[in-house]
């Protein structure tokens, strides 16, 4: 379980984060919508302790970040945009060394990339290094580095962002998977259709705040708009940097 | 430890494959010493004078007595008609036509050398046919007295006896100097391109914030990094090391009048006390190359930087230095080196002093760095 | 006897040796002794060039400073006792001297010089042996030792107690029997103990010291019958060996008086073919010959100007001292060119040319005469043979030596060595000889002599050299290719060929002729006829 409560950050000038409180619950997906520039990334960066709150915390499984960042970091996985993969390291090597480095005996670390590359079918790739992989490729590498140690919160920053349509359904897949087994799923997107068609629980944001919670049911029926599209437009306002 | 373990090995995995790091660093330190080498070879071939210096010889006829006297000394007569390709030398020697009437009546009988005595190709064999002449010249004049009844040795009014105090490996203290400097200038090239990739070139990656992202402390981070580019200039310390002692060899420095050997005791002592400069290196460096925004900024940073510890080896490779660099880091585990291979003392107080101080050095730019790897602005290179 | 330094002698290097402080008295007298007595008086070994030797126990050598060399050395010392029948009788240090090689590249290896004498010492002639070897120093240390009774190492000499002015002793009224007899009793060293067996024993006690497993020998004049010794002893110990002015095992050294008589032939030969000096003395024989007569009858009395000190002083001009001046003359090539214009002048009674001459070697010739006594006397004298006693009479110089000698040593009483002493060395070690067709010590059949039962041997004779070949010709690049390579195959003996003849000294100032008119007419071409049959190879 994730949740945020009363945060405020401020970079430079702009006040990014404003009194922003959500929470995310184990066996759900919960997806963070908002557009470009609403504090999302900032939100999440928070969240592992990146970026320290003006006011306000974080918590993970009820451990609040600033206090206890390496407890709190080790119940999360994250799926960062960009990937940030290593690009003269194989998809092994590379979830193998995160695995480390999130806790696991290299033995552990070694087994775990097994598993999670049997399950990610990555298997013909992963010996060979990341250089030149396609976004596909990247993006089931980055995820696997996201769960290989099996964190309960996993996090995900714009995953679908420049995935093609096997990819986006695969990822879509997974996703659902890691709901089944109880899994608290938070991501952050832009895109609305992703959102609408996965999560269980969608937080709205626009300039560091909430704006909206609930079902994509519930929160076409607090608009009264029929259609998700409209739903959110009227809730932010505006509908710049909301994709379709 | 164990994440550090991962981390340390991951980084050398990476600078491993990493053909730029690899390149940079070892090939400066493999490089290095065979072109110093291959430099000396060629540089001691044409200072030295030949074995066998071809010269031309004007009116030789007019003196076959010195003529013969200086063949015997190896500097012929150049015969163009037998060996067309021989190396003659631009120095003419011409015999004047009254030399025999002139020695006849021990008046100086004269000789001229026509050459250029700025070409420094030339000046060793100059000076020894002046030197030949003038053994030849000093000669005949014993025999002259010896043939009036008189001791030659009345005209040795002084003997002066030379006790020189240096040591065979002293002498070649110049240059051991400069090999020296390149050790330690081959620790900072070594670490400098894993340094800033790892640093500003892992942060443009975005793989910086998935690290830290990770539940590892920015102390285990820094460490990590520390250890891994640490290793990696040792490692560009160990490999010009092993070149030099092979390279070295087969450099004719005999010809100079002294040897430079790269003893294994040496080598032990360098790379000892090339570890704390391979630290001071290696967090130097990083510190820099985290304060960069990007790569090709910290690349610039860095050649500023590694200005001053390149110009503290450089100092201190000359016997000029102040003895204030003996307390300094750099320069000061250079003077000790220098000392240990001119067969001193090693000046154990001021080793252990600029030793300490690059630890401590070191040790200050790690807190440097952990504490700046939690400002959001060096992490996200706002 | 042997007598004469070997090392490479232009003059001006000669000038420097000389330079040693000679005892203040007395040893004038050593330049007779070279003829008319093994010893009678000596110059006392100068310590000018002893080591100043730090307590470092542990250590096997320390840094020290020879004359002449400006760099830092490496000299030490083992004790040994000095008679080996008696390890715990009296013991003697035996020193040594190590040139460190430039480049070390074979650690285990050294190159022992070998002084000659008898009873020259090795290390006070550091500079000339590095002169010489310098190239095989390039890689390989170069050892010196002080032969037991030499220089440093328990030396054996005579002093002499009253001053005598070397100008107007008279050589030929020396009690050659009381001087020895005087000596004997300033000694209190066992005589017998200081022959080249023994000596030979310590060099090898060294080398194992040292830890060097091959050494390269050089031995030059009396050193070769060291070097020889050491092949036919210790041969595994042994990677070259060069000879240089070969005393064959077979020889006495007594024998020495028909190569003087040969050497001052080939001087006379020499001039004769030379154009200038035979038109400037083209009756030298008979000028050498009128001299030695004049003073057969009865030695010259002339007041001269002391040749060091300028002094008024009175000149005794004897028989003795004109032949032994000249003799010693025979030796450097620069001083043997002046010798035809000292005789010319003799004849016509200047005797300016021969005392300054005969005043270099009078300050004396740096041996341990003790030791020589102690050589000869063991080794060669009871080998005078019938035909040796009666070659000699007809030689003023070998009469008197050989008379000199026998004095000496009925009193000087050394046993003499085993018949099986005498025997040439048989040996597969490469092994260069060199010999100069012009020496008038060793000449070149001794050295054919000494080969004949060497199986990997190059005999190399130079038709320029006197005594000592490596020292005036290339052929000190012949032992660094020995050396190297460890085998006489490679060794290009062209190089000997090169005409590096001195011209003969045409009067007090000038080798060079003053040609009126024609310059062409090659001064050389007669000279040529005598360079024929010159160089040799007797055996591979």
């Amino acid at each position: 379980m994730i949740s945020v409560t009363n945060l405020s950050k401020k970079i430079g000038d702009v006040q990014a984060l404003n009194k922003l409180s959500f929470s995310a619950q184990d066996g759900h997906i919960t997806g963070l919508l908002g557009p470009n520039g609403a504090g999302k990334t900032t939100c999440l960066r928070t969240l592992f302790g990146l970026l320290t709150p003006d006011e306000g915390y974080a918590e993970v499984d009820g451990i609040n970040v600033a206090e206890k960042p390496i407890q709190a970091k080790q119940q999360l996985g994250l799926f960062p945009d960009p990937f940030g993969l290593y690009e003269r390291l194989t998809p092994r090597e590379y979830i193998t060394y995160f695995a480390e480095l999130s806790g696991m005996s290299r033995k552990e670390a070694k087994a775990a990339t097994e598993n999670v590359i049997e399950q990610l079918n990555l298997g013909d790739i992963s010996n060979r290094r990341c250089k030149g992989f396609s976004q596909g490729q990247r993006m089931k590498t980055a995820l696997a580095q996201a769960i290989v140690h099996q964190p309960t919160n996993i996090i995900l920053d714009e995953p679908t962002r420049g995935l093609d349509v096997m990819s986006t359904r695969l990822l879509r897949d997974i996703l659902i998977d890691l709901k089944s087994r109880g899994h608290c799923v938070l991501f952050s997107s832009h895109v609305m259709q992703e959102v609408a068609a996965l999560c269980d629980h969608v937080i709205v944001m626009a300039n560091g705040s909430v704006v909206a919670t609930g079902s994509p049911d519930e929160l076409c029926q607090q608009t009264g708009e029929s259609s998700l599209e409209e739903a959110f437009i009227k809730l932010i306002g505006t509908d710049e940097g909301i994709a379709a | 430890m164990n994440k550090l373990i991962a981390m340390v090995r991951k980084e050398l995995i990476d600078a491993a494959r990493d053909k730029r790091s690899v390149m940079a660093g070892l090939y400066y330190a493999i490089g290095t010493p065979l072109i110093m080498c291959g430099m000396f070879m060629v540089l001691i071939n044409q200072l030295t004078s030949p074995e066998d210096l071809n010269i031309t010889i004007n009116k030789a006829e007019n003196a076959p007595d010195l003529v013969r006297y200086l063949s015997r000394k190896g500097i012929n007569q150049a015969d163009l008609a037998a060996s067309p390709d021989a190396d003659v030398k631009a120095i003419t020697l011409t015999i004047t036509e009254d030399y025999a009437a002139n020695m006849a009546k021990a008046k100086p009988a004269e000789v001229i050398i026509l050459a250029d005595n700025s070409d420094e190709k030339l000046q060793n064999s100059i000076r020894r046919l002046q030197q030949e002449l003038q053994t030849y010249s000093s000669e005949m004049g014993s025999l002259r007295l010896i043939a009036r009844g008189i001791n030659p040795q009345v005209m040795q009014s002084l003997k002066v006896d030379m006790q020189d105090q240096s040591t065979p490996d002293s002498k070649g203290g110049m240059i051991l100097g400069i090999a020296i400097f390149t050790m330690i200038y081959s620790v900072f090239i070594s670490a400098m391109n894993l340094a800033i990739d790892t640093s500003a070139g892992e942060r443009e990656r975005n793989s910086l914030a998935l690290m830290l992202s990770h539940p590892i402390s920015t102390r285990q981070l820094v460490l990590g990094k520390v250890i891994a580019v640490t290793l990696f200039a040792l490692l560009g310390l160990v490999l010009i090391l092993l070149i030099s002692k092979i390279a070295y060899t087969f450099v004719p420095w005999q010809e100079l009048g002294f040897s430079i050997n790269i003893s294994t005791d040496f080598m032990q002592l360098m790379f000892v006390i090339g570890i704390p400069v391979a630290l001071l290196a290696s967090t130097l460096q990083l510190f820099v190359s985290f304060m960069a925004k990007s790569f090709k900024e910290a690349q610039s940073y860095l050649t500023m930087v590694l200005f001053v510890p390149i110009a503290l080896s450089m100092a201190a490779s000359y016997n000029i230095a102040p003895d204030v660099l003996q307390w300094i880091p750099v320069s000061g585990q250079q003077q000790a080196l220098m000392d240990f291979i001119k067969g001193k003392d090693i000046p154990m107080l001021q080793l252990a002093v600029s030793s300490t101080m690059t630890v401590v050095i070191s040790i200050g730019l790690m807190l440097g760095m952990e504490k700046m790897l939690k400002s959001e602005k060096v992490v996200f290179g706002l | 006897m042997i007598n004469r330094k070997f090392v490479s002698k232009s003059l001006a290097s000669r000038l420097r040796h000389y330079a040693l402080p000679p005892s203040a008295t007395g040893t004038s007298r050593l330049a007779a002794v070279i003829i008319s007595a093994l010893f009678t008086s000596t110059s006392y070994a100068s310590d000018a060039g002893q080591p100043q030797p730090l307590d470092t126990a542990e250590v096997k050598t320390h840094s020290c400073h020879l004359d002449g060399m400006s760099e830092q050395l490496q000299c030490g010392k083992i004790s040994v006792p000095e008679n080996p029948q008696q390890p715990d009788g009296k013991h003697i240090d035996i020193h040594f001297a190590i040139l460190p090689a430039i480049k070390d590249t074979h650690p285990s290896e050294a190159l022992l010089a070998i002084a000659g004498g008898p009873g020259q010492s090795a290390i006070e002639h550091a500079a000339g042996f590095d002169r010489l070897l310098n190239k095989v120093r390039q890689q390989r240390d170069i050892l010196l030792i002080d032969q037991r009774g030499t220089g440093l190492s328990n030396i054996l000499n005579c002093e002499d107690s009253e001053a005598t002015s070397m100008l107007s002793f008279n050589d030929e009224g020396v009690d050659i029997i009381a001087d020895t007899e005087k000596c004997l009793t300033q000694t209190d060293a066992d005589i017998t103990q200081y022959g080249s067996q023994t000596a030979l024993t310590d060099f090898e006690a060294v080398r194992t010291y040292l830890g060097y497993q091959k050494l390269h020998l050089y031995g030059v004049s009396y050193g070769t019958r060291m070097a020889q010794l050491y092949m036919r002893h210790y041969p595994e110990a042994l990677s070259t060996v060069t000879l240089d002015g070969v005393v064959p095992m077979q020889q006495s050294v007594v024998a020495i008086g028909s190569a003087i008589e040969r050497g001052f032939e080939l001087l006379m030969r020499d001039c004769a073919s030379n154009a200038a000096c035979h038109e400037q003395y083209p009756d030298l024989l008979n000028d050498f010959k009128t001299v030695d007569a004049r003073l057969t009858k009865q030695p010259i009395k002339q007041s001269v100007r002391d040749p060091l000190t300028n002094e008024p002083s009175t000149l005794l001009m004897t028989r003795g001292k004109f032949n032994g001046a000249i003799r010693m003359g025979l030796y450097t090539p620069a001083i043997r060119a002046l010798l035809p214009h000292a005789i010319h002048q003799a004849a016509k009674e200047d005797y300016q040319p021969i005392l300054g001459i005969y005043a270099l070697s009078a300050d004396g010739i740096g041996l341990a005469m003790g030791m020589h006594a102690s050589v000869v006397c063991g080794e060669d004298i009871h080998r005078i043979s019938d035909q040796m006693r009666k070659d000699a009479k007809e030689s003023y110089i070998s009469s008197t030596m050989m008379e000199g000698l026998e004095k000496t040593c009925e009193i000087w009483k050394v046993p003499p060595v085993a018949d099986s002493f005498s025997e040439p060395i048989s040996s597969d070690l490469p092994t260069l000889l060199l010999s100069g067709e012009l020496d008038p010590a060793t000449p070149p059949n001794w050295g054919a002599l000494a080969a004949k039962n060497l199986t990997n041997a190059k005999h190399l004779i130079s038709p320029f050299a006197t005594h000592g070949v490596a020292a005036q010709t290339c052929a000190n690049d012949l032992i660094a290719d020995l050396v190297d390579s460890a085998s006489i195959k490679k060794i290009d003996a062209s190089c000997l060929e090169k005409d590096i003849r001195r011209s003969f000294y045409l009067n007090a100032n000038s080798v060079e002729p003053v040609i009126a008119t024609d310059a062409n007419i090659p001064a050389s071409a007669d000279e040529a006829t005598s360079t024929d049959n010159a160089t040799g190879t007797d055996k591979e």
